[in-house]
């Protein structure tokens, strides 16, 4: 009898905790004088898919998918790039200066971006690159924690397979290409996932740099909805739906992979 | 030698891609920024040295201690509320319940949701006329509550929908912690007869000290820099009440264009949160003694 109430406490609350989800969903297929009511339905007469055509017809949300897409997949790829690059050298080669070059690098991590938003805007401003997509992707791709990750992760790799390849006279290009990044893959792959949720997610600076709504990046979009649209309630959840559909599907298929990355590293979107 | 030659070109090769844009887009602001606070500048007019002045005023100017006490009214309501309700759901997980598996992916669920996505859902779960919320309370013959437009409850509606998003994420990390307790701890106290509260205090908690202070510190962090949700549910009304740090410093640069000034305040900001990592750091260095 205890542990039947105990699991109906906990049904419970799991349902509690998904009911704003299906909200978010039931609202944006409802016609907007079922939402707008004091008439209150859960359920509308009829599911209607209107508030996604018109999303996708008379906004620009298309665009701002598109936007973030780009920003959040050059973002990724690039930053990837930077960091197990120098996460190599700072793993793998012995030179002067290197635990002073990654100590100094690590001391990034305790930056808040919040506090150099003004200075990247006006720095940004001066390249002329204010409402590009570009200003939105380069302050992203130096990620010290990334480094941080991937240097841990590449000092387990063991060095046997490395000195063959040295052996062999290949050049430490080939040893990153056809050693380094197959054997930490896995490490990679969550740095990649962790930076593209935080790129997807990132509001403040895209905020700040994009001016025209066209530059928007989705996050940007839907919060400029409300000002826009008004009341429209279901509109403005058929956006906040159509957002999040990449992140679920990332969810989806990569859940094991951001749970572990999280729990090794504690990194906050 | 000739190897070491190469060891340092290479090394060279390989962190320079790095290090150009990290010098150029995170230590060079940095650096650019203190020397902004120091200016007074207003876009328009030229740079003037003013010193200490922009952190005088911030000091004295009623908007910033406002903005940064409602910050700290957020952090206080938050840190708490969501470091706990992390570990409630963290214990659920490890739970022999059968919905464990179910609870994990439902908590951790709304964490993937962006941060303006899930302002506007709050913001329409707690909208006064046709949320919800109030529809529910209406049914139930109460006349509902201005979750957002009341200026004492709008800042404990900014701190339900944050814990809503978030709590997922502690979660996460306390379950990493607690399955790395021993097994036979637990079995050692079952035998020897505690009940589950004596488990938990006497056994969970303190082994979970180190994982407990790094979500707590985590957390304070992340709700100093705390803007978009209020940014998308209040816009920092009621008559303020909710603007936060963060968006009273975005407003002075970028709707008024004081940028030394802004400059200073997010130099306080930057202190605050460093002093908060310098803690991070030391209860680090105390775990690995």
């Amino acid at each position: 009898m205890k542990r039947l109430v105990g699991w109906a406490m906990l049904f419970l609350l799991l349902v509690v905790w998904l009911i704003p989800i299906a909200w978010l969903v039931i609202t944006s297929l409802k016609i907007e004088r079922d939402v707008v009511t004091e008439h209150f339905t859960v359920f509308s007469s009829l599911p209607t898919a209107a508030n996604y055509i018109k999303a996708f017809g008379k906004t620009e949300i298309s665009r701002w998918l598109l936007n973030s897409v780009i920003v959040s997949a050059v973002t990724t790829i690039f930053s990837a790039l930077l960091c197990s690059t120098i996460a190599y050298a700072l793993a793998r080669i012995r030179f002067p200066g290197r635990n002073a070059i990654f100590i100094f690098v690590l001391a990034g991590m305790m930056v808040p971006f919040e506090a150099i938003i003004i200075q990247l805007y006006l720095e940004f401003n001066a390249l002329g690159l204010i409402n590009t997509l570009t200003a939105m992707i380069v302050p992203r791709l130096a990620a010290p924690v990334g480094v941080f990750i991937l240097t841990q992760f590449f000092q387990g790799i063991p060095s046997e397979l490395e000195e063959a390849a040295f052996m062999d006279g290949a050049s430490r290009f080939i040893i990153f290409q056809s050693v380094i990044v197959p054997m930490g893959k896995a490490a990679i792959v969550a740095v990649m996932i962790l930076s593209f949720i935080n790129a997807w997610n990132d509001f403040l600076w895209p905020l700040v740099v994009a001016s025209q709504s066209a530059r928007y990046t989705i996050t940007v979009g839907i919060a400029n909805f409300q000002g826009t649209h008004g009341t429209e309630y279901s509109l403005i959840m058929a956006g906040g739906v159509i957002a999040s559909v990449p992140q679920i599907l990332a969810f989806l298929f990569f859940r094991d992979h951001i749970v572990k990355g999280i729990a090794t590293t504690g990194i906050r979107g | 030698m000739q190897s070491h030659a190469r060891d340092i070109r290479d090394a060279l090769l390989f962190s320079a891609p790095f290090l150009l844009v990290y010098l150029a887009f995170l230590v060079a602001p940095i650096f650019y920024g203190i020397f902004l606070s120091l200016h007074e500048w207003n876009i328009l007019s030229g740079k003037s040295f003013v010193g200490v002045k922009n952190f005088a005023d911030a000091l004295r100017d009623q908007m910033f201690r406002s903005s940064f006490l409602h910050t700290c009214q957020f952090v206080l309501l938050s840190t708490p509320s969501i470091v706990v309700a992390g570990f409630c759901m963290a214990l659920i997980v490890v739970s022999k319940s059968r919905l464990n598996k179910a609870a994990e992916a439902l908590f951790f669920s709304p964490y993937v949701f962006s941060i303006t996505v899930v302002g506007t859902l709050w913001g329409w779960l707690f909208q006064k006329n046709y949320g919800l919320i109030n529809q529910v309370l209406n049914s139930f013959g109460s006349p509902g509550v201005g979750w957002l437009t009341d200026p004492v409850i709008a800042m404990g509606s900014i701190v339900v929908a944050t814990l809503w998003w978030t709590a997922g994420f502690n979660m996460v990390l306390f379950v990493a912690g607690i399955r790395q307790i021993p097994d036979d701890i637990y079995e050692a106290a079952h035998l020897d007869g505690a009940t589950n509260l004596q488990v938990l205090t006497r056994i969970t908690l303190p082994l979970l000290r180190d994982t407990t202070v790094l979500v707590v510190i985590l957390q304070i962090v992340a709700s100093f820099k705390v803007f978009g949700q209020v940014y998308v549910m209040t816009g920092g009304g009621p008559y303020g009440t909710t603007r936060v740090l963060v968006q009273y410093v975005y407003e002075a640069a970028f709707t008024y264009f004081k940028m030394g000034y802004a400059s200073a305040m997010s130099l306080y900001l930057f202190l605050i949160i460093l002093a908060v990592s310098v803690l991070q750091y030391v209860a680090y260095r105390n775990r690995r003694r």
